[in-house]
């Protein structure tokens, strides 16, 4: 049992090192707009393609970062904004470029619904979590002495999203961020399975929303953070 | 317009049957529901009958799916709720009728529109791949004089997607609701652009060049205006 536990140990080391999150975030902004009291900020996903879609809940932990904290920006709810400005921000309706919302905010009564809501900037969210790779296996027995497993299961989950973020009132790109996180997770089994799982999602979220804090407060040409909690 | 006093009359049918459905039939049940809200359009000038038949108050699809379970749908309640405001926004004045006879005896109406579901189809995945519920659904949108003549007989279709994640009812419902609202928007958005429909408006006084759903709500469109700078 010993040379057992000497085994599992000499083997898990290595395998810890390989789980993690490896990041790459480029943000880029072409003007000196920065957002000021009383303006707020709406988190959108694009929703045109038919293979992907931003998940909800990673829109939904965007907006919620933004507006966390002492520092908190006005976020508007997404859902809300979709439904004021009905039919306007549908899959098949929404503007695709910029050129596209001006030709929207000049419809009588678009840009004073805008208004209304006091969302200046609109990000919209492009992009998804998906499993890249997966590969090992384990197997798992029983009998009358006991039950146990033995083996090695891996896969790697990759989170790219792409931002872009509008000016609503001037109708012009302010630029964008870009994310690429990848994580690795490893689960070895030496009788009991050990799952060592890291979330390149949640990691991406926490990046992304220090960065587009940072981008909507900040005047162009600022310097990116680097991506936080990732090892 | 108000859908609900009539609505009242039909409502416990729709329960009852609904009821008497998915308390039977076991496997998947799903009652969509949802607050839809009003277009930021534009109503066009004229005065519109509305029927609305049985089949949309009481729609219920049912599919057995192989290898899955017996799946049924209740969009009745959500028919109408997204009916409702629609045709409020689209027009300046709107009128409950129980059928077409009514609406010949009746001269303060311009038109009549009749809201059918002719079509509804949905896929919830099944391979470890497949991350996405889909609905697909086509309203047929007819539009009488008041005479009885067929003004225009307009198939739209709403396609709408939505993450599988714990429910798969869950899933279809949200799936449900992004296609109802992907048909409301072309209704609305589209309703005025349709030759029969120009014609029509034509013969009854109004020009659909300078006045559309297609324009905003806050004031008249410009004559000029493209008809569908979306796309």
């Amino acid at each position: 049992m010993p040379q057992l536990r000497l085994i599992a140990i000499a083997l898990s080391v290595p395998l810890i090192g390989a789980c993690g999150v490896t990041a790459r975030l480029e943000p880029y902004k072409q003007t000196d707009a920065v957002i000021t009291e009383g303006e707020h900020v709406v988190v959108l996903a694009r929703k045109q393609h038919s293979t992907h879609e931003a998940e909800e809940d990673f829109v939904q932990c965007l907006s919620d970062g933004l507006a966390d904290g002492k520092h908190g920006l006005d976020v508007h709810s997404s859902k809300d904004f979709e439904d004021k400005m009905y039919p306007w921000f549908e899959p098949s309706t929404a503007p695709l470029n910029t050129d596209d919302l001006s030709v929207l905010l000049a419809r009588p009564g678009v840009a004073e619904q805008v208004r209304s809501t006091g969302v200046r900037y609109v990000v919209w969210v492009d992009g998804s979590t998906d499993r890249v790779a997966s590969g090992g296996g384990i197997t798992c027995a029983a009998g009358v002495g006991g039950a146990g497993c033995m083996g090695l299961a891996w896969w790697e989950d990759d989170s790219r999203y792409d931002l872009t973020v509008w000016d609503v009132k001037d109708a012009e790109s302010e630029g964008t961020i870009y994310a690429d996180y990848k994580g690795r997770s490893v689960m070895p089994a030496i009788i009991v399975p050990i799952p060592l799982i890291t979330r390149p999602q949640a990691h991406a979220c926490r990046g992304v929303t220090d960065q587009l804090r940072q981008f909507l407060t900040s005047p162009e040409g600022y310097s990116a953070s680097p991506p936080p909690g990732v090892g | 317009m108000s859908l609900l006093p009539l609505e009242r009359s039909r409502l416990p049918l729709s329960w009852v049957a609904a009821a008497a459905c998915l308390a039977g039939c076991g496997g998947s049940q799903v009652i969509v529901e949802s607050t839809f809200p009003r277009p930021l359009i534009e109503p066009l000038p004229v005065s519109m009958g509305v029927v609305i038949p049985d089949e949309l108050y009481n729609f219920i699809y049912t599919e057995d799916i192989p290898d899955q379970s017996l799946w049924t749908i209740a969009l009745g309640d959500a028919n109408v709720a997204m009916l409702g405001p629609l045709f409020e926004g689209m027009f300046q004045q709107t009128k409950d009728i129980d059928s077409l006879a009514a609406a010949a005896a009746d001269s303060t109406l311009d038109g009549v529109i009749e809201p059918k579901l002719e079509k509804f189809e949905f896929d919830v995945p099944q391979g470890e791949r497949d991350e996405f519920v889909e609905v697909w659904l086509q309203y047929e949108i007819t539009v009488y004089e008041p005479g009885g003549g067929t003004v225009i007989q307009w198939p739209v279709s709403g396609y709408g997607k939505s993450e599988l994640l714990r429910n798969a009812e869950d899933a279809v419902q949200r799936a449900a609701i992004v296609a109802m609202r992907e048909a409301g928007a072309t209704i609305s958005t589209k309703f005025s652009e349709q030759p029969q429909i120009k014609t029509w408006l034509g013969g009854i006084g109004n020009a659909p060049a300078t006045v559309g759903p297609q324009a905003a709500v806050g004031g008249p469109a410009p004559a000029d205006a493209a008809p569908t700078p979306l796309q």
